[in-house]
């Protein structure tokens, strides 16, 4: 019966559990936004630095795509985060959300842009040249031709990365972000049973994770079997 | 085949001192030459012999490193042309077909005139699929590029290229990615073309085709125009030791 009872004070009681599902919401809505930046800032940074390397071309857009990549990934995410927070937006009242979604999508693009930037280049330059010689200019080129098939390619690793960037945004309640694993965090500390409220949150992070793990094995096999 | 319709020819491409050079070696030197409106050139010679860069030069998909070249009155060599805007004049077709392989067959024949010629859908469609009956592929419309034979793909990089209505057809090497049972329905497409008065720049190996349908042919050496000459003239009465040579090698 001590589990029950667990239960009802850990997540019934003065209705704990929205702490869960609240975080949860939180959670996803920061991992997908800053998805989608990530994406965005990845697809950019990826065609800035693959141009670079074909052509010689952008050389100072490189440079400055390059810093980017080394601090972004030779810096812990947290401590993006707290700066990002703290310093960049320090004089300025922000939503914390928002805060998180720039700041992991920032963090995300920099992996991202690595991982485009490969399909970019595992492209067959023929392909280059066939929208050149059509007459298509050449961003219009890598944005008919070179890009769909490049996102193709990596699309299951956009998918990793999202798993990833969904457990990473764990360290959001280092600035008091109330995502899940604070609403876990927050509940052990109102009821002093850490077991239940952390298992919880390790358990929705598992399932989703598992999910997501499924849903893309599913679409690498599609990606597969379809017309290529 | 010797001058089509012997009307006065309208100069379309003059090449002029056309050089491109790679850090140590020309593999274009001091190339002159004017192809008219239904010129049907072959350009043949030995490998490495610079035919490639030469025809890709003529659309700067390789960047020349010096000399003109006059398209239709205009100078592209000049860097403040708008080469996108020529390019869609001057059709290229490729060894590798270069399809686009994540569209479906009719989606890279519109895309170009779609685009950059905005055209509607419709109409884009109309004629591509008129286009594409032509070659005998109509019925591969919406399959895959993947789903295609070799010779099958190569047609329709052909049409792709005529989609865009150009005003010349710039071949390499077209059939030399191809199974030997597949050559001939690709020549053949070729072939209805020079009849149409298609003007047409093809650098092949295949000399007996260039014996039937071209009516100059360049023999290209050392990155230099080695001899050039109207197709009969070129085969019956080679000038060169070099040429001679190589027509005795591959005749
Ligand atoms: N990107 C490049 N970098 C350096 N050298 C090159 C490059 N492209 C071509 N070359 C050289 O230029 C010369 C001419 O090459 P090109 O491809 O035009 O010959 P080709 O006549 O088309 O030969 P093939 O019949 O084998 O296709 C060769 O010596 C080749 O090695
Ligand atoms: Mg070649």
């Amino acid at each position: 019966m001590t589990f029950l009872m667990d239960f009802k004070q850990n997540f019934i009681e003065e209705d704990r559990w929205k702490f869960i599902l609240n975080g949860l919401g939180v959670t996803l809505r920061v991992t997908l936004f800053a998805v989608l930046i990530g994406i965005a800032i990845g697809f950019v940074v990826a065609v800035i630095r693959a141009t670079y390397e074909k052509t010689g071309k952008l050389v100072i857009c490189n440079f400055l795509a390059n810093v980017y990549l080394t601090v972004i990934r030779g810096t812990p995410v947290v401590v993006q985060l707290l700066i990002i927070y703290f310093v960049i937006f320090a004089s300025v009242r922000v939503d914390k959300i928002f805060v998180a979604i720039i700041a992991f999508g920032i963090n995300s693009g920099a992996y991202v842009a690595e991982i485009v930037r490969s399909g970019i280049m595992s492209i067959d330059p023929g392909q280059m040249e066939a929208g050149r010689s059509l007459g298509f200019n050449y961003i219009e080129t890598m944005w008919y031709i070179i890009i769909p098939q490049a996102f193709k390619n990596v699309l299951p690793a956009l998918g990793n990365e999202f798993i990833v960037l969904l457990k990473e945004t764990s360290v959001a309640g280092y600035i008091a972000l109330e995502d899940l694993t604070k609403g876990g965090d927050i509940i052990r500390s109102q009821t002093y049973h850490p077991f239940m409220p952390l298992l919880a949150v390790a358990a929705i992070y598992l399932a989703i994770v598992m999910l997501l793990s499924f849903l893309l094995k599913n679409l690498e096999r599609r990606l597969r079997n379809s017309e290529r | 085949m010797s001058d089509k319709n012997g009307n006065d020819k309208k100069l379309l491409i003059s090449v002029e001192n056309l050089s491109k050079r790679y850090e140590d070696l020309y593999a274009l030197y001091n190339v002159s030459i004017d192809i008219y409106k239904g010129d049907v050139i072959f350009i043949v010679g030995p490998s490495g012999s610079g035919k490639s860069t030469f025809l890709r030069c003529l659309n700067r998909l390789e960047e020349p490193t010096s000399g003109n070249i006059i398209f239709d009155g205009t100078d592209i060599t000049d860097k403040k042309t708008d080469i996108n805007k020529h390019r869609q004049k001057m059709g290229m077709v490729f060894q590798q077909f270069n399809l686009f392989p994540h569209m479906s067959v009719l989606k890279n024949l519109i895309l170009g005139p779609v685009k950059l010629q905005n055209k509607s859908k419709e109409e884009a469609t109309e004629e591509a699929m008129a286009l594409l009956d032509r070659v005998g592929l109509s019925d591969r419309a919406n399959a895959y590029p993947n789903q295609l034979s070799g010779g099958q793909k190569q047609r329709i990089a052909i049409v792709r290229a005529l989609c865009m209505k150009p005003d010349v057809m710039l071949f390499d090497e077209p059939t030399s990615a191809l199974d030997p049972e597949m050559v001939g329905e690709v020549l053949e497409v070729m072939r209805e073309l020079a009849k149409e008065n298609m003007t047409m720049v093809v650098v092949t190996h295949e000399i007996a085709f260039a014996k039937e349908i071209a009516n100059r042919v360049i023999f290209m050496a050392d990155g230099q125009i080695e001899e050039e000459n109207d197709a009969k003239e070129f085969f019956e009465n080679p000038k060169s030791e070099r040429l001679k040579n190589f027509l005795a090698k591959v005749l």
